[in-house]
């Protein structure tokens, strides 16, 4: 009796010891709470190929609400506030409008401010070197997919506070595909007064959840038979497109790190051909399906994108 | 004697008035033309307060009020105005522009949408040596100086050069396309939290 015990009593101590022993995560969960509860002001850039594009990104906590800005300096600009879980789009060609959610979906992906647990089935954490970013000492953890149809996620981790210093799209040559990096960032106690005063504003109501999804889906008129694994639809449905007015079949898909759209349209006229444009990580690969032309973008590699383009086909 | 000479003649006689070497008198001041008359006193005011080390004053400010006045707004100074003072002077600044956005730049809205995509096309070329995207044909949407002449949102159909304008029309879609994922990754957020919240309770039931 004593002898199952002392087994079992191993057992468990080394399921327990299983669980704890991958410091890359621990440091990836202790980033997602230190971007949840510190003051801070930062300025990061975001380069994509030849091109660069500057943000600022202030957090606050106050008492128990949570406030967050994110901007888009160049150009006509983009404007993100979070206040908890509602956040507001302010674009330059629409009216502003807000959703129910507990992230801004920027240039960050989404899930490193929360549980990257759900990750484990398909990326693997990985402790890197560490180094000097943006004058602090930094620590890598890579975030590396367990196939080689999606990117592999870098990022460097302030040693001090946790917050984000770096991150980078990975190919799987190694290449920097589009960085992220922080020029300055001051973390204070107090919040900033200019957040304060967003409190004072008033913001579109969000929509409910509900009405995102729209009722009559159109997952049926159309069989995409290849996705890389631990895909899973989101949404789908027909709309038209704000920029060009055109009608699309619309299907959203997303692994919980990346997101990948699939559009279905009437083909344009003339000669199509099928091909690959990348900025930086995304990709859209259009398709020419004969009577009809297939679009995929995300930021995933263009093979994965051409792949999923090409087993697009009508349902039967 | 052709008219420019005639003209100069008369202007000397101007000149020679404004300076005071000629006798002011009604009729002299009546034949000149108010504007050349205006123009010649400032010169010879210019000259004179060089002469002094004076400042001459042209009062301007009520033309550029004018055109201030019709200037789109592009920051708005005024709210930083409210701000308490003893928030130190850098966080005004901020504000200025962190908080404008409330007054868009219409004008800066779709090109500065539609050149993001420019910049899609033409970035895909340095990546052809990529052994592993050389086996996809590399669209190129734009020519190589499209970046300064991204796609054309007049109305104008692009009839003239067929060739041209599909080549637009693919480049729109993609634009499109690009915004159009990038709004709808959004809400993937809110809608997989849903997702899986449903199929926890399922496994429950």
């Amino acid at each position: 009796m004593k002898v199952i015990t002392f087994v079992l009593s191993l057992v468990v101590s080394f399921n327990a010891f299983a669980n704890d022993t991958n410091p890359a995560k621990d440091l990836l969960l202790k980033m997602a709470n230190a971007v949840h509860t510190r003051n801070f002001d930062a300025s990061f850039v975001v380069v994509k190929g030849k091109t660069m594009e500057p943000y600022r990104w202030v957090h606050a906590l106050q008492g128990d609400t949570e406030l967050e800005h994110l901007s888009l300096l160049n150009g006509a600009g983009l404007e993100m506030v979070r206040i908890d879980n509602q956040v507001t789009y302010f674009e330059p060609q629409s009216e502003p409008y807000s959703l129910k959610t507990d992230s801004i979906a920027g240039p960050i992906p989404e899930v490193l401010f929360k549980d990257i647990d759900r990750l484990s089935a398909h990326y693997d954490f990985v402790l890197g070197g560490k180094g000097r970013i943006a004058g602090r000492a930094a620590q890598l953890v890579r975030i590396e997919s367990k196939d080689e149809y999606k990117y592999n996620y870098w990022i460097w981790l302030d040693m001090e506070s946790s917050l984000l210093l770096k991150a980078a799209y990975v190919n799987h040559e190694g290449e920097a595909l589009e960085q992220l990096q922080l020029t300055h960032i001051s973390v204070t106690e107090q919040p900033a007064g200019m957040l304060l005063e967003v409190l004072n504003r008033n913001f579109p109501t969000p929509l409910p959840n509900d009405a995102l999804v729209n009722e009559d889906s159109t997952a049926t008129n159309w069989q995409i038979s290849w996705l890389p694994d631990g895909f899973e639809l989101l949404k789908s449905d027909r709309h038209k497109l704000d920029l060009n007015n055109e009608l699309t079949d619309y299907y959203l898909f997303s692994d919980g790190f990346v997101e990948i759209s699939v559009f279905i349209q009437r083909p344009l006229p003339g000669k199509r051909l099928s091909g690959a444009l990348t900025s930086g990580a995304t990709t859209v690969y259009v398709h020419n399906g004969g009577n009809f032309d297939v679009s995929v973008v995300g930021n995933v590699p263009s093979m994965t994108a051409k792949a999923i383009a090409e087993s697009v086909t009508r349902a039967l | 004697m052709t008219k420019a000479h005639l003209n100069k003649l008369d202007n000397e006689a101007l000149s020679a008035l404004l300076d005071g070497e000629q006798h002011l008198t009604d009729a002299k001041i009546a034949e000149q033309d108010v504007t050349t008359f205006g123009r010649y006193a400032l010169i010879g005011d210019a000259m004179r307060a060089q002469k002094n080390n004076n400042d001459i004053h042209i009062d301007i400010s009520d033309r550029v009020a004018l055109a201030l006045e019709s200037e789109p707004v592009y920051a708005d100074f005024s709210q930083s105005k409210t701000q308490p003072q003893a928030i130190t002077e850098t966080v005004q600044d901020n504000k200025v522009v962190a908080f404008n956005w409330r007054k868009p730049v219409a004008q800066l809205a779709i090109a500065a949408s539609v050149a993001m995509f420019a910049i899609v096309g033409v970035n895909t070329l340095p990546q052809s040596n990529n052994e592993q995207q050389s086996e996809i044909p590399l669209l190129q949407t734009t020519p190589l100086t499209g970046m300064a002449s991204p796609v054309s949102y007049s109305s104008e159909p692009a009839l003239e050069n067929a060739e041209q304008g599909l080549r637009e029309l693919q480049q729109q879609r993609i634009g499109a396309l690009v915004l159009e994922h990038q709004r709808q990754a959004r809400v993937a957020n809110s809608l997989e939290t849903a997702q899986t919240n449903t199929k926890a309770s399922e496994e429950k039931n």
